[in-house]
């Protein structure tokens, strides 16, 4: 356990002196995006690897949280400060709506229905030419103002807006995983007959799930839009929610790493797979079939699987010594 | 009232390739649990074959159909064999994966070799006929033609042939299946070709009627997917009345709204039924 602290003591000090690091601005704006999709993959946790429920409407509550707070500021001058926060509220909102009829359903089921959202979401955004600027979408939104001087528009600074709030998200799940709302889901994942026999109320937790993963989606999307200081309807379509869930099921879904370790591959690894210009997304689809085929419980357990094998071979080594 | 009844003849037309899609998708989702992504794309490349048949070899537009239905079942077998059979015993998300990466395979590759051009399928005559003022062109009435064909005979084939009747004990419970001797390998084989053939004549008319596209895959299986689960997984009727209803309102809606919210009546119904029959319209398990 102790070794664990001092490891992630490590990663988070690290995380910190990044922008000191002289990665250049692409790579840098790379690990911020990364750390977006960090928390909109904590979010899409918390009702698919948690709760067992594939949803495939993340990308529709990144959208609702971007424009919400895009909207917000820039029409109605209300402080970036608050657009967060109220782009998360919003978001929730939709996630009840959306909730209630798509958790009637099951599986595949409450897959297609999410993915159904996902797309009239991204219609609307598409269509309501006056609201959301349609395909051209809403340029110039603005930075949150100055706080004791730090200016948030320098994309440097900006990254440990992204960066806290990423601890402050992973914080909140390990917390509500360790609570007893945090274990109910669990038992709905893995027996959903056992859960309501011992008195879980069934659909109260998963709409809860479901809203908090919304409000996850939401507040990713409130970061990146005023970090992109544009927003258009291509982020947001039913391909990136595919993404988003091949980023918890490629870390590993249902731990708190996993989605980390998963948003950075889904960043990182098509730019490094640029070189093979149009094979690009064959080899990363091939890639995938293949990492189902052979780790198909997410590159978390792999290393775990490693560890423990170091770790027993350091053991054992020590013991000859003796 | 002429233009109603040339909307709702338009509708019958788009219902009935969304039927031939949705169908395929029901029988490989009902018997195997396989939400099978890649159906659609399975389609838009016959489409292409079909295309390149016709083009390059000037062949009729019906040796052109049985060549596309001819390859989809190839690659819906080989697909089956590849690509699902090592992870069927698997939890459920995995094939979820397996089908989304099929779906990024096929149609990227389909954009490397034929480009991201919209193609349609030119055939020879362009008879149209007149039933009063409604009008119908030849074309659309061989997709009718084709969509009554083969439903009626898959239907009767997973009714009343052996084969069918394996099928559907498998569909109902594997395991059982098996203990009575049934090569549940084989019956996923068979499965994977009936259905893939539906989505080779759906790619055909996809590309005689409309246009060609790869990211044409994608739209098409998941308009599937809304009249598979609209209909009630598994039923027939269900099916026909699920890709009929989206069809013709689509076609209304178009008319009446915007041709700019075209995809959403699909969705919309589907969540509308959902609300009130989470199963479906005509929803219950088994063929």
């Amino acid at each position: 356990m102790n070794k664990k602290r001092i490891i992630l003591t490590l990663i988070i000090l690290f995380s910190f002196v990044i922008p000191f690091l002289d990665i250049g601005s692409y790579n840098l704006h790379l690990v911020s995006y990364s750390l977006i999709w960090v928390i909109l993959a904590q979010g899409l946790n918390v009702i698919q690897g948690f709760t067992g429920y594939v949803s495939i409407a993340q990308a529709g509550f990144f959208g609702i949280g971007a424009y919400s707070s895009a909207i917000l500021s820039l029409n109605l001058g209300i402080s970036v400060w608050l657009t967060i926060p109220l782009a998360i509220v919003i978001s929730g909102i939709f996630g009840i709506l959306i909730g209630y009829p798509a958790l009637r359903t099951q599986g595949h089921y409450f897959a297609i229905v999410t993915m159904s959202f996902t797309m009239i979401i991204w219609v609307f955004m598409m269509s309501s030419v006056k609201f959301t600027g349609g395909e051209e979408g809403i340029p110039n939104i603005p930075s949150p103002s100055s706080v004791f001087g730090i200016d948030f528009s320098l994309k440097e600074n900006y990254y440990y807006l992204i960066l806290i709030s990423v601890l402050i998200t992973i914080l909140f799940i390990y917390r509500l995983m360790q609570s007893r709302v945090g274990r109910a889901f669990i038992t709905i994942r893995e027996n959903e007959q056992l859960a309501q026999a011992v008195g879980i109320s069934l659909l109260k937790y998963k709409m809860l799930s479901f809203t908090i993963s919304a409000m996850l989606g939401g507040f990713a999307g409130a970061l990146y839009v005023h970090y992109t200081h544009f927003v258009n309807p291509t982020p947001f379509t039913v391909d990136y929610s595919l993404n988003a869930i091949l980023a918890v099921i490629l870390g590993g879904s249902g731990t708190i790493i996993g989605p980390i370790i998963g948003a950075f591959i889904m960043i990182f690894l098509p730019e490094y797979l640029r070189i093979a210009e149009e094979y690009r997304l064959i080899i990363y689809a091939v890639m995938l079939i293949l990492i189902v085929f052979y780790m198909p419980k997410g590159i978390t357990n792999l290393i775990k699987i490693a560890y423990n094998k170091v770790l027993s071979k350091v053991a054992r080594k020590s013991e000859t010594k003796k | 009232m002429d233009i109603f009844f040339q909307l709702l003849l338009n509708g019958v037309v788009i219902g009935s390739y969304y039927i031939l899609i949705a169908l395929g998708l029901s029988i490989i989702f009902g018997v195997l649990d396989i939400p099978h992504f890649a159906h659609g794309s399975v389609a838009m490349f016959s489409g292409y074959i079909a295309y390149i048949v016709v083009s390059s070899y000037n062949a009729n537009i019906f040796v052109a159909i049985i060549i596309s239905i001819i390859f989809a079942t190839i690659i819906g077998v080989i697909l089956e064999i590849v690509a699902y059979r090592p992870v069927a015993n698997a939890p459920p998300i995995n094939s979820f994966i397996i089908a989304l990466a099929l779906m990024m395979v096929i149609d990227n590759v389909a954009t490397v070799i034929f480009g991201s051009n919209q193609v349609s399928i030119k055939s020879s005559s362009n008879q149209v006929f007149n039933f009063g003022s409604v009008t119908l062109s030849e074309q659309r009435l061989y997709l009718l033609l084709t969509t009554f064909i083969l439903v009626t005979g898959l239907y009767i084939f997973m009714k009343y042939s052996k084969t069918g009747k394996a099928i559907r004990a498998v569909s109902q419970n594997k395991e059982a299946a098996q203990i009575v001797g049934i090569n549940t390998n084989r019956i996923s084989s068979i499965v994977f070709g009936l259905g893939s053939a539906m989505a080779g004549a759906a790619g055909a008319f996809m590309g005689i009627l409309f246009a060609l596209y790869p990211a044409m895959g994608g739209h098409t299986v998941m308009k599937g997917f809304a009249v598979l689960i609209l209909g009630g997984l598994g039923s027939f009727p269900g099916t026909i009345i699920g890709g009929l209803l989206i069809g013709i309102t689509e076609n209304f809606g178009v008319a009446l709204l915007s041709s700019s919210y075209k995809d959403l009546f699909a969705f919309v119904i589907l969540i509308i039924v959902l609300v009130f029959k989470p199963s479906g319209l005509f929803g219950n398990r088994g063929l």
